[in-house]
This record gives structure tokens, sequence and C-alpha cells, in this order.
């Protein structure tokens, strides 16, 4: 994404006027204020009690990946993931979580650094070891109620929404997509520092989040197995460009002024779980802003990746009608920027706004089986001009799950079709729990439809996984 | 007057089912009728709220065992009440949750929710499901919700004669569902309870599916008063036509301690305990 000028960007570094500076700084001031307490308060909760139970729990997960193309049919990878999890419990409610991942993985285009890890903030990313192994603090966090107050602070994930495998609400934690969206939600979301705060006022649950911790999507890198090569996201190469450089990642470096806040209202009125949601934050995926220069050679494209902000309002509901389930959330986006369409554009950006929504039917008619459906939709609200992609996008989903066995087995069947392209997924597992703490599990994901769309760009990265998992306490 | 013996005749014959159904309900030797046996259930004092742990222990035909530890919370808001289930233990299903409004209007339907940590997501559950088995037991959700009541909105009980559990004697009603598409809902035809009179509480109780074959037993193997309230302690459900079982062990109950209101709404579920 990228082009000749920023005009349209505000200059981070322009000289603030003495009024709005006195404006910032008061709002700094109650940040501090803020901040201060909170972790006051989390201290003294902590070291004012006594422990009284300390759990400790651990999963190791294995799991060989085979690959097939048209071509050909490959051991893809092999994967090894410990992840151990202790919990304190203090005398006075308080809870200390924290939760690790060690994961080795036995492919280079797989290779945990195989990531835009430059997205990463310093105070979340992995300890990369080797170019096969990684060592993560998932989470850290302290737990306590005071009062009206529900404190939850340090680095956790939080999830927003009611849909299932497609994301609109569910975008307050970035999200790896180093195996694109093939890992499961809780292992690809990127945990970040953040304090949430909860309280009931008035009938409505309260949530409010303070994000300092400023890390983005990761996405795959050049060589990749999932290295996005799609013309909706990446810019394409055109004739007469000579060269191609791409600059460090432009992050937002303020701690305090680049943080993310969000609010959550919810609610349980007349049958319906009601949520209203607003999310002021730097949009998760980097913009990749060109900008195009004559050389000698011919012409040079720079592209610099950065973030911009945008405000989030949107909700969700849900309620249960007979035998069957009905659900949605919606989001608009002040600012959102698309790849442009031809080259005249002056940074390969358009700027607009976005409204996504999806609405599920879920029915269980029939004993132990879930049937769900969704309608995914993106619109585009005043482009600046034209984009590569449509601007209404529609992508619909199947789920059947079924279980057997007293649970013991369980059948899923997931189908993602993007309507405008012709473009999807479709993903089968299946699981059997041997024991209480042993589970294994054979799964297949196959991509369909042209190479341009989401889904179609890995129609050669179809694969089959066998996997076993193991609990320990 | 021919006439007068043909109406006579007809009606015989049309009241007849309903005379020798009064005969088996009410008077089998004078005993309480089955409507006035469920009433004496479910008004038996069960606590404002209990919190208390719950260990089930599930087995199958080949007698592979899996346990589940839970801690359960019920309250009554008024006349409605809230139950919510937490998960503790195996690792593979800790943190889920269960929660549940049953409401006193039986024209109102159950609000329910299921926390899946995999997803950090509530999702709501169709009440209409209440017949499904409950997260890999033999209970169905129904039967969860129930606990140690019956749901006369669902069902006409009525007596059918005495019956001993483990040497109580007791009553024993039938219970039949009001509709098909309630037998449908719930997977039963027919159920049959022996009821222990002397404190109103089910000691055993067999179900029918809608095929009419024998489909589940369940026997209440220990009953104590625990804080001035009769509390069944151990419960046993056979599944006869899978062979599967399942025992729920309640330990730790406590009537007394005051029990949050803010632990049965889908923000606590997600917090866990």
């Amino acid at each position: 994404m990228g082009s000749n000028t920023l005009s349209v960007l505000p200059d981070a570094n322009r000289k603030l006027q003495p009024d709005k500076k006195r404006l910032l700084t008061s709002q700094a001031d109650c940040y501090f204020a803020f901040i201060r307490a909170a972790i006051i308060t989390a201290l003294c909760t902590l070291f004012s009690a006594s422990l009284y139970a300390a759990q400790w729990q651990s999963s190791v997960i294995s799991s060989v990946l085979w690959s097939a193309s048209s071509h050909n049919f490959k051991q893809q990878n092999y994967q090894f993931t410990v992840e151990p999890e202790f919990i304190l419990r203090f005398d006075n409610n308080a809870k200390l979580t924290a939760l690790g991942r060690l994961r080795s993985i036995g492919l280079d285009a797989l290779s945990p650094e195989g990531v835009t890890d430059k997205a990463y903030s310093p105070f979340s990313k992995p300890l990369f070891i080797g170019n096969s192994s990684e060592l993560e603090l998932r989470e850290f966090y302290v737990e306590f109620p005071s009062d009206n107050f529900y404190f939850t602070l340090g680095k956790q994930q939080v999830v927003w929404g009611k849909a299932d495998g497609l994301k609109v609400l569910d975008i307050v934690n970035p999200q790896s997509y180093r195996e694109f969206i093939l890992e499961d939600f809780d292992d690809s979301r990127i945990p970040q520092w953040l304090a949430n705060i909860e309280s009931n006022f008035r009938g409505w649950d309260t949530q409010f989040l303070w994000i300092p911790d400023q890390s983005y999507h990761i996405l795959a890198t050049d060589d990749a197995l999932y290295t996005p090569t799609s013309p909706l996201m990446l810019p394409q190469s055109q004739a007469g460009v000579s060269s191609v450089e791409v600059k460090p990642f432009k992050r937002p470096a303020r701690t305090l002024m680049d943080s993310d806040v969000g609010l959550r209202l919810s609610r349980f009125w007349r049958g319906w779980d009601l949520t209203l949601n607003y999310l002021y934050q730097y949009d998760n995926f980097a913009l990749l802003y060109q900008r195009r220069s004559l050389t000698s050679h011919g012409l040079h494209v720079e592209i610099e990746p950065q973030y911009r902000r945008t405000h989030v309002l949107g909700g969700s509901f849900s309620n249960a009608f007979d035998h069957w389930v009905l659900r949605g959330e919606l989001a608009y986006f002040s600012n959102r920027y698309f790849l442009a369409e031809g080259p005249s554009t002056s940074n390969g950006l358009a700027k607009g706004e976005e409204i996504s929504y999806v609405i599920g039917l879920d029915w269980a008619g029939l004993e132990n089986t879930l049937i769900s459906g969704q309608l995914f939709q993106s619109v585009v609200l005043n482009r600046q001009s034209a984009t590569i992609r449509d601007k209404t996008d529609s992508t619909v989903s199947l789920l059947v799950n079924h279980t057997l066995l007293n649970d013991t087995i369980e059948l899923r069947f997931v189908c993602l079709a993007n309507t405008n392209i012709g473009d999807g997924l479709v993903r089968l597992r299946a699981s059997y729990e041997w024991q209480d703490n042993l589970k294994t599990w054979i799964s297949n994901d196959t991509y369909y439809g042209s190479r341009e769309g989401i889904f179609g760009q890995f129609d050669n990265n179809d694969r089959l996984t066998l996997g076993i998992e193991m609990g320990f306490e | 007057m021919k006439q007068t013996h043909l109406i006579i005749v007809l009606i015989s014959i049309f009241a007849l089912p309903v005379l020798a159904q009064n005969l088996t309900d009410s008077n089998v030797n004078g005993l309480p009728t089955g409507e006035e046996i469920a009433a004496h259930i479910n008004s038996r004092d069960e606590g404002k709220a209990v919190s208390r742990k719950l260990k089930i222990e599930m087995r199958d035909r080949s007698g592979k065992i899996r346990q589940r530890e839970t801690m359960s919370y019920r309250k009554y808001f008024a006349k409605e009440k809230r139950t919510v289930i937490f998960y503790l233990a195996p690792k593979n299903i800790k943190d889920t949750a269960f929660l549940t409004y049953d409401y006193n209007d039986p024209d109102l339907a159950d609000d329910q929710w299921l926390y899946l940590p995999a997803l950090r997501k509530v999702r709501r559950i169709s009440a209409s499901d209440r017949g499904d088995y409950f997260l890999g037991t033999d209970m169905t959700y129904e039967d969860i919700k129930l606990e140690t009541r019956v749901s006369t909105a669902d069902f006409n009980f009525q007596t059918i004669g005495t019956c001993n559990a483990k040497g109580k004697p007791g009553l024993k009603i039938e219970g039949i569902p009001k509709t098909q598409e309630i037998a449908r809902e719930l997977g039963y035809s027919k159920t049959q309870s022996c009821v222990d009179n002397e404190i109103w509480m089910v000691r055993t109780s067999q179900f029918w599916d809608i095929k009419d074959n024998l489909l589940k037993t369940v026997t209440i193997n220990d009953i104590e008063k625990i804080q001035g309230i009769w509390t069944q302690k151990n419960i046993e459900v056979e599944n006869h036509k899978t062979g599967h079982s399942t025992g729920l062990t309640f330990s730790e109950v406590d009537y007394r301690s005051s029990v949050a209101d803010g632990i049965f709404n889908t923000n606590a579920m997600k917090r866990g305990l």
C-alpha cells in the first residue's frame, strides 16, 4: 500500500500549540494518576494477602503436518508445544496467573522467526531461540475484586463479539497470521499488557480497557508458507518499477498518548444479550504507504509500513428462540485505508470508512449437533478513490459440529466462502478423547478458488494434520 | 329408552379411561395424587442459595473412566432460580462454565449460556436443547437444571403405587409428558420415580425414551441433612442404551455462606473461579 506524498497523514512530529500541549499534559497526568492508583492498589492487594493455594498445570501438544497441492504431497512440518500455567491464589480473593509457551517447529517455512516481528511491542515479543523455537510469556496478570470493581491487570487476552471464526469486534488484541487463520484464535491472538477494569453501573456491566502495549498483527514474511500474496493484501509489482525498498516499520512510540482505550457496556435485557463497544485503537494491520521516485534505472518504490488510528463503534446481540439462536455483531470504523486501484493515487492507499457486520444463526434441533451459518459483510463508505477490494465484500460460513459417545468423539466441518472472489476454505476435523488428559485429532484444511482471493492465495497449501495433546496437573 | 342406553354406553366408553386414571392416581389405597407428591417435592426447602463441589465420574461400556471436578452455585432471586457450574479439572475442560436462569413462569423459556475457554466466548444455548446430554454425562441439560425437583410444567404426574428404594418405603409416581413436542424435546416418553414421602425426595427414577424403551435409571445413594436441609450427596445414572454411566458426588455443601449475585452473569463465567 503506498504513494508519492504523505499529505493525508497528520504530522506526528508537528509542534503542538501551547493550549493543546497543556491539555495533553493534563490528560497524561490523569493517565499517570490512574496507572499509579491501579498499580499501588494491585501491589497492596497482593502484598497484604497471604498465599493460600498454588496450582500448576501444563499441556504438551505435538502435531505433524503434511501439505498437499495439485503437484505434490509431502511432510510439511512437525510442531511441539509446551504450555505451562501457574496460578497463585491469595486469601483476599486475588489471583495471579502466568501462562507460558515454548514452541519448536521443524520447518523453516513456518519458523517462528518468519514473521513481521517488528509488529511486536518490545514488551510482548517472544524470545526466538535459533530459527526453530520460540519462548513466550503468553499471559501474566493479577485479578482482584475491590468494592464494585474487578481489576485484571497485566498481559492478557480480551475477547469481544459473538461471531465464530470471523472477526468484527474481536479486535482488541492483534493476531498472528503465521499460519493464516488455521491456528486456534486462542493461540494466534497476541496478548497485550493492559488494564482491564470491570464494574456495574445502573444495570450495565462496564468494562474499561487501557492498552499501552502497542503490538500489531503479525504476518508471515517472505518465503514463509503463509506469506500473503493476494493483491487484496499486498501491492503488486507494476510495469516500469525497477526496484522496491521496504522501509522499517514506523511504530507509534509514545507509551501513553499512543495507548488504545476501549469501553464495553453489556447487559441482559428481556432475553437479549446486548453489548455496546467502543475502541480507540491503531489499526492492527500496517498500512503500506508507497513513495515513488524516478531513478536512472527506472521507477523506484519505497514502502513504509505505518499504523493509523481509528475509532471503532459497535455492538453485539444474541437471543434464543426455540431451537434457534440468533446472534450478531456490527462495527463502524471511522478511518480505514485500503489498497488503491491504479497508479494514479498518491500513496497507493484510499482512505474511507468501513462498516462490518456478522449475522449468525445456530440450530440445535438434532441431538448433540450444532449447525451454524453466518454472513459476514464489510462495506467501504466514502472512499476517496477506487480500491482494489470491492465496495462490499461478503463471506459466508457454515459450521456443523457433532459429538458422539458422550462427547469423546467430536466431528467438525467448517466452510468459509468469499462470494466476491469465489474462493474459500474447507476444514474437517475429528478428535477423540482417550482419557481425561489425552486427546488426538486429525484435520484437513483445503483452500480453493482464485489466487487473488484471501483464501485462494494459499491454494497450494492444503494440509493434513495429525495431533496429540496431553495435559499434566 | 334405547337412546338413553346408547348415551350411557358411549359415556362409559369415553369416561372409562379417565375414571380408571383417577382411581389409579388418587385413590390407590388413599395415597396422595401424583400432582400432590410433585408439589411436595418442589416445595421442599432447598435453601436460598448453595455452593458445593461436584465430582463427576463418567464410565463407558469398556470400563474407561473420565473425571471432572466442578464448583457449582445456585441462588433464588424471588422465584427465579439461577445456577452456574464452573469446571475446575481436568485441564482440557477447565474453565468451561454453564449458566442457567430458570423462570418460575412456565411460559417463559429458560435462558442458558455456555462459556467455552478454547473460544474465550460465552455462547448462548437454546433452552430447547434441554434434552441434549450435558458435557458428556448421562444427565441432560434439563436434569442438571431441575436437580432434585420435577417439572410439573412438562409432565402430568400420577401415583401408581408404593415402592421400596434401598429399604426406604416410598410412593411411586409416573410422569407422562404433556405433549408430544415436550416428549421429543426432553427425549423421554415416561418417567417413574420412587419418592421418599418422609423427606419428599426422589430416591430412584427410571426414564423411557420416545420409542418407549427403558433409557436410564437414576439412583440417589446418599442423602444427608446438611445445615437443616436434606441434601443428595451421591447420584448414579445408568444409561441402558449405551452402557455408559455417570456418578455425581457432592461435597463441601454450604447453604449458609452468602453467594454473590454477580457470579450469575456471563462476565463472571469468563473470569472463572
